[in-house]
């Protein structure tokens, strides 16, 4: 069977060799490798397509080698890999509608919010809320800035993770 | 190697106590002869160009509140600007209070000393923090050497750091915690659930944070050093108003119970980055190299060659300070 992957890498000498080596050594067949090195993600990384060719089980201990090498996998056959983003927002979402929130976050292009969590205080506005948000992966920074800034136009204090 | 300091605080009475530590030391190491040939405080200066005793300095200070009052060499009244004529000196160690809505004092003797052909080291954020290119031009055209370690992060080293010893890698982006008072608030509310108010309280009462702790608290002390990193690390050339602040004064313990439940921590994080000049409260992972509690500083370079390179320190305090910017009296020294 055939595998298409979408890879993350450093745009550094030899960082596709450390991905192509242990993939031969593992038995699976390189059937073609696209890298283009003028185009880079938001992080300055360099996205990499590469197909293979093997037995289920070849293609499974692949993927778990390039996970225990830290090499990030964006897209395993065409479906984009997910990721987590953590935001909690400080104010009295309860009297600013968590509906209305909760809604223009989902209207966010690759945002889907995967739990909610609230925290009530004496005071309404020192009330807080936590988002857990489902990301398409590679997409982390631009997501929490339109995150912010959608906390910030309720008047929300955003707090993002770094 | 002689040494006028202008400013006789914490940080300027600091650099005295190390003078004095080290004297010997680097005699023996570096055969450095340093003299301090002038120290001036509010009320005046004491001005010798053989050299002033440091313990005499400290003494008469910590008794009498007056630098001034030094015997034989003590002169009362006489301006910084003036000191500066008069003192025979190499170095200028500037450690007056930081003002951050124009920089003076501090910016006037900073190219004074330039101009008249002397090395400047300085603590000083304030005109690093608004007028950075234009004290790093002026040093440039005087041909002399201009160090301000101790500026960000106190005994942390992160300038002398990325220029020397990560002198090939280029920085792509700075994360860090910036300011030691509300890494200790922050801390606090996180191990004890209490409030913001009541540990803000209780570090003024500790002398951690200030009387007047808006600068540390609304984020313009860790902006101050965004900015001198920017500038001075990654070759930008901005000033304070380009940075995005927000201070932690809202943060409430419910934020941080719910931060907890998921494994984070809030912190006071300054970035800079090509997309973020910024001084925010942030998530942090419990364990990660931004965890680090009480008035720790800690910054995050991310770099192409070294990738991640992370430095922790103390950042703030008399002596630490004066660690810093002893090495940079002793880095210009070595470059003679």
């Amino acid at each position: 069977m055939r595998l298409n992957l979408v890879l993350e890498l450093l745009d550094i000498p030899g960082q596709l060799m450390d991905v192509l080596g242990p993939v031969g050594k593992l038995g699976a067949n390189i059937v073609t490798v696209i890298h283009q090195r003028d185009v880079k993600t938001e992080r300055g990384t360099v996205p990499v397509q590469i197909t293979i060719e093997g037995d289920e089980e070849t293609l499974g201990k692949v993927i778990n080698t390039l996970e225990a090498q830290k090499i990030q996998i964006m897209e395993i056959d065409g479906v984009l890999r997910k990721e987590t983003i953590t935001t909690i927002l400080i104010g009295d979402i309860v009297d600013k509608d968590v509906k209305n929130v909760l809604k223009n976050f989902h209207e966010v292009e690759g945002v889907k919010v995967a739990d909610f969590n609230l925290k009530m205080s004496d005071h309404p506005e020192k009330s807080a809320s936590k988002f857990i948000i489902e990301a398409e992966y590679g997409k982390r920074r631009k997501i929490m800035k339109k995150i912010k800034e959608i906390g910030t136009s309720y008047g929300f204090l955003v707090i993002n993770e770094v | 190697m002689k040494v006028c300091i202008l400013g006789f605080g914490a940080v300027g009475k600091g650099v005295v106590k190390v003078f004095s530590l080290k004297k010997e030391e680097l005699k023996e190491r570096y055969g450095m002869d340093l003299k301090i040939s002038a120290v001036t405080d509010t009320s005046g200066a004491a001005i010798c160009d053989e050299g002033l005793d440091s313990d005499l300095l400290l003494e008469v200070k910590e008794e009498t509140g007056k630098v001034s009052n030094y015997p034989d060499y003590g002169i009362s009244g006489i301006s910084n600007l003036e000191v500066l004529d008069k003192a025979d000196y190499d170095c200028l160690v500037e450690a007056t209070p930081t003002d951050i809505e124009d920089g003076e004092p501090a910016k006037t003797h900073i190219l004074k000393a330039f101009s008249d052909g002397k090395d400047v080291v300085t603590s000083n954020k304030g005109p690093l923090a608004l007028s950075f290119k234009e004290l790093a031009s002026s040093a440039r055209d005087n041909s002399v050497k201009f160090k301000f370690e101790a500026s960000v992060g106190g005994a942390m080293p992160v300038i002398n750091f990325a220029h020397e010893t990560l002198s090939g890698c280029d920085i792509d982006s700075i994360l860090g915690i910036l300011n030691g008072t509300t890494n200790y608030i922050l801390s606090r509310m996180a191990k004890e659930g209490s409030s913001y108010e009541q540990i803000l309280k209780e570090s003024q009462e500790l002398g951690i944070a200030e009387t007047n702790p808006e600068q540390d608290v609304e984020g313009l002390d860790a902006a101050c050093k965004v900015v001198i990193l920017a500038n001075s690390l990654m070759d930008m050339d901005v000033s304070l108003k380009d940075v995005e602040i927000t201070g932690i004064s809202k943060i409430t313990p419910e934020s941080i119970s719910l931060a907890k439940k998921e494994g984070y921590l809030i912190k006071l994080i300054g970035e800079v980055s090509s997309d973020a000049l910024e001084v925010a409260p942030r998530l942090v992972k419990e364990g990660s190299p931004f965890a680090v509690e009480g008035t720790l500083n800690v910054a995050t370079l991310k770099t192409d060659l070294a990738e991640d390179v992370t430095v922790v320190g103390k950042g703030a305090g008399s002596i630490e300070t004066a660690s810093a910017i002893l090495s940079d009296i002793i880095s210009i020294y070595k470059q003679i």
